[in-house]
Order: structure tokens, then sequence, then C-alpha cells
């Protein structure tokens, strides 16, 4: 066995050569790269670190702004019920007053037309009776005597203003109705009565008026003295219906 | 049959005997470096199938320093590759007719085992400081100098004379086996010559770096930076 000293450094020169070589061509390349991909990697980790806090942070502000508006809601529905509420009750109040209103105005239009027809049916039954009463005085036989009324009509113008019963018949004739035509008997003692009441003759002219049914009735310029059925029936439907 | 410790030259540069061995290392050097040369050229964040088993080599050698040396294996992973590399293929070499493993012969296992005695030397007193270093001779007493001396000898030899026996042994027993038998009788033993040269190229590693992680101490950063990027 022998030893080779040339051999021997000629392969720790090739050993140092062959380390430089793969030093220089392989490990430092290949390490480079790893470890550039690991840097790589971190630095994807670290933006996807970051991003994930940036994300929690905006889900944070995001639930943030829903806690305010779920409370800006709340608040809005709580004004909004509030104020329902208010308008509710005003329009109530103002339903309930118009409603009291109408009831009243319709309580005042029943009271008016129960009234309006109150005041109708008297005068109705008022005229009825009148027409009853007028067609049964109609129906009795030979009517009622004019001279029977005499002395009612002297007695209401003697009941007269002095300066009325001085006018009587000074400016024309006074009228004389009666419902039946008088009888000559009866005008005499129709202008003897009212000569003796007014103290002078009064001149006089003789009407027929059917609407009298029976009685006298002294009509003047200046006052009109009635002692008729008429007239009678006419105070008396007056009287039952005292607003007509 | 030639005799596999002899080492004859095949010529002559000048007064230098070139031998087989040196050729064989020269073209293993050339197909290393072309390889790597060419295989590193284009590499990429997303690797292929190449980048990736080179990357998965360094990766392992990285782990291993790192879990031998509890230290960033950036500074070793050229050397500690290197020798592992070199070693595996030169001792693979036997599987080529006509091609002497390198290993096989006791000049460069002595060349390899030297640049790892200057290694250790060297990392040793860039991590220690000279003085620092050569206290390490005098532990864990000072009557230990003698024996540490001695044992940077004796394991370095130990280194070589390991490398070499494995690897010379399985290429004596080949080559006897295939001169008395047949064509195909040696391919058990050949079989056997791939594992021995990979078990006997991770050990050279390995003892390279017990030895110059032993020789570092633990003056350096521990490994907080073995999570950062390693340098290469």
């Amino acid at each position: 066995m022998s030893f080779d000293w040339w051999t021997f450094g000629l392969q720790t020169v090739n050993a140092v050569v062959l380390v430089w070589l793969l030093a220089r061509f392989l490990f430092r390349p290949v390490a480079g790269i790893i470890a550039e991909r690991q840097a790589a990697a971190h630095a994807a980790l670290d933006q996807a670190q970051a991003d994930r806090a940036a994300a929690a942070e905006a889900l944070a502000e995001t639930q943030k702004a829903k806690d305010a508006l779920a409370a800006d809601r709340a608040t809005l529905i709580t004004e909004a019920r509030a104020e329902a509420d208010r308008q509710k009750q005003q329009i109530l109040a103002e339903a309930r007053a118009d409603a009291d209103k109408a009831r009243a105005d319709a309580a005042a239009d029943l009271d008016r037309q129960r009234a309006a027809e109150t005041q109708h049916w008297h005068a109705e039954a008022a005229t009825l009776a009148v027409d009853i009463s007028a067609r049964l005085l109609d129906q009795l036989p030979g009517g009622a005597r004019a001279v029977d009324f005499v002395p009612g009509l002297i007695d209401a113008v003697s009941k007269l203003p002095k300066a009325t019963q001085d006018r009587i018949g000074t400016e024309g004739p006074a009228i004389v109705r009666s419902a039946k035509p008088l009888t000559g008997d009866e005008q005499a003692l129709v202008a003897d009565q009212l000569q003796a009441t007014l103290g002078r003759a009064v001149p006089l002219t003789f009407i027929t008026d059917d609407s009298l049914i029976a009685g006298l009735e002294l009509d003047t310029p200046h006052a009109v003295v009635r002692n008729t059925f008429r007239s009678d029936l006419d105070r008396i439907a007056g009287r039952i219906a005292p607003d007509d | 049959m030639e005799n596999p410790l002899s080492l004859e030259p095949l010529f002559h540069i000048g007064p230098v005997a070139i031998s087989a061995p040196v050729v064989v290392t020269w073209g293993i050097m050339a197909g290393l470096g072309l390889f790597a040369f060419l295989a590193t050229r284009r590499l990429k964040m997303l690797p292929g199938k190449t980048q990736t088993i080179l990357e998965l080599f360094v990766s392992v050698i990285d782990d291993q320093i790192r879990d031998t040396m509890q230290r960033d294996p950036g500074p070793f992973r050229s050397l500690i590759g290197t020798i592992f590399g070199f070693v595996l293929i030169a001792n693979w070499c036997a599987l080529i007719p006509g091609i002497e493993p390198p290993t096989a012969h006791l000049e460069t296992d002595a060349a390899l085992a030297v640049m790892v005695l200057v290694a250790t030397i060297y990392y040793g007193i860039k991590g220690r400081g000279l003085k620092g270093y050569l206290a390490t001779f005098a532990e864990p007493s000072w009557v230990m100098i003698p024996l540490n001396i001695v044992e940077q000898i004796t394991r370095t030899f130990s280194l070589v004379v390991r490398l070499f026996g494995n690897v010379m042994s399985g290429v004596f027993v080949v080559g006897i086996v295939l001169s008395l038998a047949g064509l195909f009788v040696p391919i058990p033993l050949m079989a056997l010559d791939l594992l021995t040269g990979a078990v006997q190229a991770y050990i050279f590693a390995v003892l390279a770096t017990v030895f110059i992680g032993a020789a570092v101490g633990d003056d350096l950063p521990e490994p907080s930076q073995q999570t950062e990027a390693s340098k290469p």
C-alpha cells in the first residue's frame, strides 16, 4: 500500500473547489429561493393577519354602526309611536268633538224639525178644527142670527179709544160685513146702536162675506172691529198654534 | 486483477502525476457543477420537480445540521452538503463499469478528512476565538491536553479509515467475486455497496457536523435564528 501525495493534494484542492462550486451554484441559490419563499409566506401571513385584523376591526365598526342604527331605529319607532299616539288622541278628540257637535246639531235639527212638525200639525189641527166648526155652523138650521152679534160688536166699539171712535165714519162710510145679507131691520139696528154708542150717526155700507161664517165686522180706515165666528176661530187657532 | 490499493498515474501534467481518482473526481465535479448550474438557473417561487428535489435535499441537510449543532445551518450548509453529496456520488461510482470510486483510495478520504479537520479548527476559532478554542483542549483539565490533541488526530484518521475501509472492501469483494463467478453474481453485492455507500456518506457528513459543532461550542446565537431564513 502506498500514499500518493500528489493525488492527496489534488483531491484536497478538488474538494475545496467542489465546495465552492456547489456553494455558488447549488446551495446558495436553493437556500435563497427557500428563504425568499419563506419571506413571501411570512409576508402573506402578516398580510393575512393584518387583513384579518382589519376585517375584525371593520366587523366591529359594522357591528357598532348596526347597534347605533338599531338604537336610532328604536328611538325613531318610540318617537313615531308617541307621535302616532298623540295624533291618534288628537284625531280621536277631534272626531269626538265633531261627533258631539254633529250629534248636538242633529239633536238641534231634530228639535227644530220636531217643533216645526208640532207647529205644522197644530196649525193643521187648528185649520181642521176651524173647518169642522165652520161646517158645523153652516149646517145649523137658519144659521146664527146677526142681531145676536150686534151687542158684542157695539161693546167692542165702545172699548175703542175715543180718538178712534171719533174718526169712525168721518173719512167715508164704515163698512159692515156680515156672513149673510142683513135685513133692513138688522141694518137699522146696527146703525142705531152705533149712533147710540158714538153719539152721532155713522154712514154705513153693508157687505156680505161668506168667510165670516157668522157675525158682524166693522171695517174703517183706522180700525177693524170683529165679532164673527171667523175671528173667534182664528183667535182660537192662533192660541192652539201660538208660534204660527 | 489489479491491486485496489495500488495507485498508478494515468498521465502527467508536468511533474504532477494525475491518477484515476483525480480524473474521476474531476468528472464528478464537472457533472455536479454542470447539474447545479443548469438546475438552479431558473428557480421559481412555485418549484418544479427538479427544484423540489433540490430544495428537499437542502432542507434535509439544514435540518440535520440544525438538529446536530442546535444553530443556524447557513455557515455550514455548503461544506456538509458538499461532503455528503460528493461522498455519495463517489461511492456510487462503483456501479459504473470501469470506474473505481475515488473514495476507495486513501488519498481522497484523507483529503476530505483533512478538509473537515481544517474546517473544525476554522469554525472553532471563529466561534470561540483562538484562546477560547485552544482552551477547549484543556477541558475538563489541563491533564487532558495531550489526549485531546491525540483525539483530534485519531478521529480525523478514523474518518479516513472508516470510509476507505468500507468502500475499498466493497470494491475489492465485488472484484474478487466478479473474477471468480459469472456476470450477474456480484449484483447483490453491488446493491449492498449502494447501501454501504449511502450509509458511509451519511456517517461521514454527520461526523463532520458533530466535530465542527463541538468545536464551535455554544457561544454562537441560539436557535432563535432557526426559524429565520438561513443565509447560504
